[in-house]
């Protein structure tokens, strides 16, 4: 609170003391007073007048400094409130009243909207529970009857299947936060069930696979981890270059603090300028336009489960020659506590 | 032949769970009566169940807590529940294994027989004709007579030979294969059965691994 801006504005009450002031003077010159008694009389005026305004100015400025003060300082604005003391002055109060008042029903509304979502969140994994059982059914009945069925069919469920993990796994990355577990997990194991699960369209696809993990382990969340190397390695084959032969090379070390995984294809890669951009919400780049329509959910969603659990996910290429993704995993004494 | 009882109250997947092991030659009982599950299911003497969660009356999990205070019967969990917690919840209650739908009907079967095996005594030689199998060591042997498998080779035998007289799937092969992290082509699997043959030749077993046209492959 700047002094300067407070006499601006209180320049009706200051116009007003001059206008008395001069009524008083004309009064007393009038009168014929003593010049003296002048000059006491227009000291204290003044004096009392000065230190009324005084008086006000710091009464506020404490108040209302405080207020900007902490509001610059905290990160959760609409918290300020908490943070200060009940003014003494009686337009405080009031402005006081009013925060509290318009604080509580933001929280109730705030309180509203997140249950709102959380039935909702609820709704669509139970939702996607349900599901599920169909496309057992369906699995089964393409197992039982392979005979009879075309492939695209097992395929086409297949991809159903996929799409409704997306969904499941975008509810879960952000609406909640404490979904996962953390404990070891064998890179060998989770690699091995998503490969199986795409083993169809890889050899149909005809790339061929080298893996080498060496027993290593990490930790993260078994599930999540599944999700996020399917969505990848489902990108390396749809990204594939047709022109010559696919791999995908998936491989794991340890270093210091960190152990990287690696999945490395020789697709088609992605241009320089799309590159930065491939983790954002619905970004389909110049790939996801050209080659099959992408809805750009799955990089972003990997992206943000990796943040959640706290791994790295780095993404480079090289346009028309290869990807390589890495997901970069913790390794120090703060992750071997358990027990 | 083994007893599998299936716990599910979806009556399509029921069917066709049935079908599947019924084709794989285990025999199925499905328990009908959920408001009893508990005895029918100890009383049954059944070798293995598979255990849905979401059942009614008694929720799958609390059912594998009470059957686990009565019996050491092999359970194998089966959910649509997509969460590590579930399986870590189901683990430490006493399940043998677990597994998600939608599964790969052929990672069940192999779940399945896992489990099964595990419980039989353990053995480390099967025979075959007169032939003696290691599959910890990968070794065939024919009186002193020692043949080498490579890993590979020894997947592919022990499966046909775990299966032997039924016709095995190509597909079903490589699950196996790619279950046990070894991610080979078609071309290599046709390659490997070949070797494996020629080994079987050499001591003496001819014609053991027949091939079925467009079917697959049998172990006779």
């Amino acid at each position: 609170m700047k002094l300067g801006r407070y006499l601006i504005d209180q320049y009706l009450s200051i116009l007003l003391i001059f206008f008395s002031y001069f009524m008083t003077l004309l009064l007393l010159l009038v009168f014929n007073v003593n010049i003296s008694l002048i000059f006491a009389i227009t000291f204290i005026f003044f004096m009392t007048q000065i230190l009324l305004l005084g008086i006000n100015f710091v009464r506020k400025k404490r108040f209302y400094d405080e207020l900007i003060c902490n509001i610059e300082l905290l990160d959760q604005k609409y918290l300020v409130l908490e943070t200060i003391a009940k003014p003494g002055f009686y337009e405080g109060k009031i402005f006081y009243h009013c925060l509290y008042e318009i604080d509580k029903s933001m929280s109730e509304n705030v309180l509203k909207s997140r249950k709102d979502i959380e039935d909702f969140k609820e709704y669509i994994e139970m939702w996607i529970h349900e599901v599920k059982l169909p496309i057992s059914s369906l699995m089964l009945l393409c197992h039982n009857y392979k005979s009879k069925l075309n492939k695209t069919f097992l395929e086409q469920v297949r991809k159903l299947d996929n799409y409704i993990d997306q969904v499941l796994y975008y509810v879960r990355s952000n609406y909640t936060e404490e979904d996962f577990v953390i404990k070891k997990v064998s890179l060998e194991k989770v690699v091995s069930q998503v490969l199986i699960k795409n083993k169809d369209d890889l050899l149909e696809s005809k790339i061929n696979l080298e893996v080498d993990l060496k027993n290593i382990e990490v930790y993260s969340d078994m599930k999540w981890l599944e999700f996020i190397l399917n969505q990848i390695i489902n990108n390396s084959m749809k990204y594939r270059n047709e022109k010559r032969n696919s791999y995908i090379k998936i491989f794991a070390e340890v270093q210091s603090d960190q152990i990287i995984l690696s999945i490395v294809d020789n697709g088609i890669g992605i241009p320089k300028r799309d590159l930065n951009q491939v983790c954002k919400k619905t970004f389909t780049g110049e790939n996801g336009r050209d080659k099959t329509k992408s809805t750009g959910m799955g990089l972003y969603i990997v992206d943000k489960l990796c943040k959640k659990m706290g791994h790295i996910l780095e993404i480079s290429s090289i346009h028309h020659e290869s990807t390589t993704v890495k997901i970069i995993f913790g390794n120090n004494n703060f992750y071997h506590v358990e027990k | 032949m083994k007893k599998i009882m299936i716990v599910e109250d979806d009556a399509t997947i029921c069917k066709e769970l049935k079908n599947l092991l019924e084709n794989s030659g285990y025999i199925v009982d499905i328990l009908n009566n959920f408001s009893n599950s508990l005895e029918e299911i100890i009383n049954s003497h059944v070798d293995l169940v598979l255990l849905d969660i979401n059942i009614p009356f008694l929720n799958g999990e609390v059912l594998l807590k009470e059957i686990r205070k009565k019996t050491n019967i092999p359970v194998i969990m089966v959910t649509s529940r997509v969460s590590e917690l579930d399986e870590v919840l189901s683990m430490s209650y006493g399940a043998d294994d677990y597994i998600t739908k939608p599964y790969n009907p052929t990672i069940l079967l192999l779940r399945i027989q896992n489990v099964l095996k595990r419980m039989e005594q353990k053995t480390d030689s099967y025979k075959y004709r007169d032939l003696e199998f290691f599959p910890s060591k990968g070794i065939l042997k024919k009186d002193e007579e020692e043949i080498e498998l490579t890993k590979n080779e020894m997947i592919i035998f022990s499966y046909l030979l775990n299966n032997q007289g039924n016709i095995i799937t190509r597909d079903d092969l490589m699950t196996d294969l790619w279950n046990n992290e070894e991610y080979i082509n078609d071309n290599a699997l046709t390659v490997n059965i070949s070797r494996l043959r020629k080994k079987l030749s050499e001591v003496g077993c001819y014609d053991a691994i027949e091939t079925r046209k467009g079917q697959g492959y049998i172990l006779l």
